[in-house]
């Protein structure tokens, strides 16, 4: 059994090894706070780069993280040099995770972070910028919380508007439909921001259309097999009245492909949103009239290199005007015109990214409602 | 009470009763809901559920549960993808190997479950519910995130096909039910299923090999659970990591709802069936009478309040935990 008491032995060493550290750390955070938290440190000659997020299983964080893998492997490290934090889909632990990585690199981090929920991002950023470390956000933050009042650390917030977007394919529906007739919606989680935005989308497009109608708006939990058994419903609650169908994301719209499917329906006017290389074929083939891509994988790249590079001090966030510190992400319309040319500059080869120009593809300042 | 009107028949008839009266309701407020296209719409959301239901319908009968059945869905959705499109890609040439293959994956998942249940004696819960998550991540392992597409026009006829208004893959959840059925009551093992149900000490007691039956059990569930994942593949032509979602809400509800009770001894394959329309039905009459999602949740989660109420003989229960 010696090897069982060795290898407690070496435990005690190591812990107390970390406990110096740790001291040894607090120490320095005490001394670089008397300067003030804008302060902290001038630059951080090599931050440990982490991505927060969900978790892999949904194509669109897969994107995100490749995205962020992508950027770090540009700076000449192994893609396994990133580190990820998945959240699983809690904030608590989102939070908790944040703050383990900025203790054990003692503040010597660049985070990029979905964090999960809205509330949430305060506390992460905080924590972040207590620790001197840097923080770029996407998607999730409260409209009372900017970067320009963190001084540096709290570097960029990047979010998208879906509701102009779904608009766009709302409008390419209703002409496809002649401009009247019925519109079923298939929504994501109804409490998501983004399924409230594209279903507001709809609604703003079907103003112009006095002779268009729609029946019903029901969430399918951007869920295929849930969307199928909600087209399912409506085929029954309305057949032959629905003359198009607008879905809230790529996943639904499969799921409603197969419903009309099972039905021998197969010229049915469907818009969806995301851009999913599935759902850019399906645009391609005219079973899916329009998709709007976000770039993800843009997404994901720049949010790390934005945090990395005011980490290493190639930029000063603080001296960036605020629509460099707050603004939206790009949006691709994608139309069976020119699908085949997108999958093919964006989908089959992933474009090699500036990761240095933060803001080209970016669409303007937050604004908030 | 006594005559017809005892607690016994109530029990055994209250599933079948609730479902016609839920088929009525949702007939008056929309005629349409009572048509063969949408009856059809409600089998074939039906089939996939209702083979994964049956899967953890003889579990429960033992007394035991899986909650392994959305991992074990997934890996065998991805794993009969990929070796159906390495194959050939239509079911015309040797890819028809791979619907074999994915039954025998979901039974290994179901034996693997089993051991870790009774040799490392881990409540079944767990052991199940861990081996799902394993089983989660493993497709996603397999997968890395992407949609694998079924396109197969022979296989997809599963869907597309149909025989007096019905796809056929409800014929192919029909011939389970009645293999279900058959395993159920004309089999020692689908017997002793009931006897360790009904008391465990007994059956052990009576030189019957607890251990093995319960192994045998969760194979034969990783089985149903197999079929369950074809079905869902042929369903909506997509075989994913998310493959799997909701089955495991979908069938426990389905089972108790249907009147098998959760600690074992009492229900069967008829009563599961029974559930997984009631289920199906809701999910259906919600959309087509136009209420919206969360009343059809909260409805589900009433009912199975009101199913285990019913099961329950609150005399001969001393305490619950």
């Amino acid at each position: 059994m010696s090897f069982i008491k060795k290898y407690i032995e070496q435990e005690k060493v190591n812990r107390r090894n970390f406990l110096f550290a740790s001291a040894a750390g607090l120490g320095s955070f005490a001394a670089a706070g008397m300067f003030g938290p804008n302060m902290a440190r001038a630059a951080i000659a090599d931050p440990t780069i982490a991505w927060s997020y969900r978790n892999r299983t949904n194509p669109y964080w897969n994107e995100i993280v490749s995205g962020g893998e992508a950027f770090v492997e540009s700076l000449g490290m192994d893609k396994d040099a990133l580190v990820h934090l998945i959240n699983e889909g809690s904030s608590e632990k989102s939070l908790a995770d944040v703050k383990a990585l900025l203790s054990r690199t003692g503040g010597e981090l660049a985070l990029a972070i979905d964090t999960n929920d809205a509330p949430n991002c305060r506390p992460v950023v905080e924590a972040v910028a207590e620790a001197g470390g840097y923080v770029s956000t996407i998607w999730n933050k409260t409209d009372d919380l900017h970067p320009w009042d963190f001084g540096d650390n709290y570097v960029s917030h990047m979010t998208w508007s879906d509701e102009k977007p779904a608009e766009q394919t709302a409008r390419i529906l209703l002409d496809a439909m002649g401009g009247k007739g019925g519109v079923v919606h298939l929504g994501g989680i109804a409490s998501n921001n983004p399924a409230i935005e594209r279903l507001q989308g709809l609604k703003n497009a079907l103003a112009d259309y006095p002779d268009a109608e729609l029946l019903a708006a029901e969430p399918a939990d951007w869920d295929t097999q849930k969307a199928n058994q909600v087209m399912s419903g409506f085929l029954t609650r309305f057949g032959d009245e629905i003359k198009g169908v607008h879905c809230a994301n790529d996943t639904i719209a499969y799921g409603v492909i197969e419903a009309l499917r099972a039905e021998g329906i197969e010229d049915m006017p469907i818009v969806s949103y995301d851009g999913n290389p599935q759902a850019v074929q399906l645009v391609a083939e005219r079973k899916i009239l329009a998709t709007v891509f976000t770039n993800p994988h843009w997404g994901g790249g720049i949010t790390a290199a934005l945090a990395y590079h005011a980490a290493i001090g190639s930029f000063k966030p603080s001296e960036e005007p605020n629509e460099h510190r707050e603004f939206y992400g790009p949006t691709i319309m994608v139309t069976p015109e020119d699908a085949v040319a997108f999958k093919a500059d964006y989908l089959d080869n992933v474009p090699t990214y500036d990761w240095t120009d933060f803001w080209g593809p970016t669409n303007g300042q937050i604004q908030y409602k | 009470m006594n005559g017809i009107l005892n607690r016994e028949t109530l029990v055994k008839w209250a599933p079948l009763i609730v479902l016609f009266i839920l088929i009525l309701f949702f007939t008056v407020l929309e005629p349409r809901f009572f048509s063969v296209r949408n009856l059809a719409r409600i089998a074939i959301s039906s089939a996939p559920a209702l083979m994964v239901a049956i899967g953890v319908t003889f579990i429960i009968i033992m007394g035991s549960i899986d909650l392994s059945m959305e991992g074990t869905v997934s890996v065998s959705a991805v794993v009969f993808a990929f070796a159906f499109l390495a194959l050939g890609g239509t079911i015309l040439s040797w890819a028809w190997l791979a619907l074999p293959l994915a039954v025998l994956v979901g039974a290994a998942i179901g034996f693997l479950n089993g051991l870790v249940h009774v040799k490392l004696k881990v409540p079944s819960f767990m052991a199940s519910l861990a081996m799902g998550f394993v089983g989660t991540g493993f497709a996603l392992l397999l997968t890395g995130g992407d949609r694998i597409r079924v396109e197969d026009e022979v296989f997809r006829g599963l869907l597309t096909e149909r025989w007096l208004g019905f796809p056929v893959m409800v014929y192919v959840a029909l011939a389970f039910l009645l293999i279900g059925w058959f395993i159920q009551s004309r089999t020692a093992l689908g017997r002793n299923f009931y006897a360790v149900g009904g008391g465990e000490e007994l059956a052990h007691a009576s030189g019957l090999n607890v251990n093995r039956l319960r192994i045998m059990g969760f194979m034969l569930a990783g089985v149903f659970y197999a079929v369950g994942a074809l079905l869902a593949v042929g369903r909506i032509g997509i075989a994913e990591t998310a493959t799997g979602n909701n089955f495991m809400f979908m069938s426990i509800t389905s089972v108790v709802v249907g009147g098998t009770a959760l600690w074992g001894g009492v229900g069967g394959v008829w009563n599961t069936l029974v559930g997984v329309l009631i289920v199906n039905v809701i999910g259906n009459g919600m959309v087509v009478i136009g209420l919206p999602g969360y009343v059809q949740d909260g409805v589900l989660g009433l009912l199975v309040i009101i199913a285990v109420v019913l099961s329950t003989d609150r005399k001969s229960v001393s305490f619950v935990k």
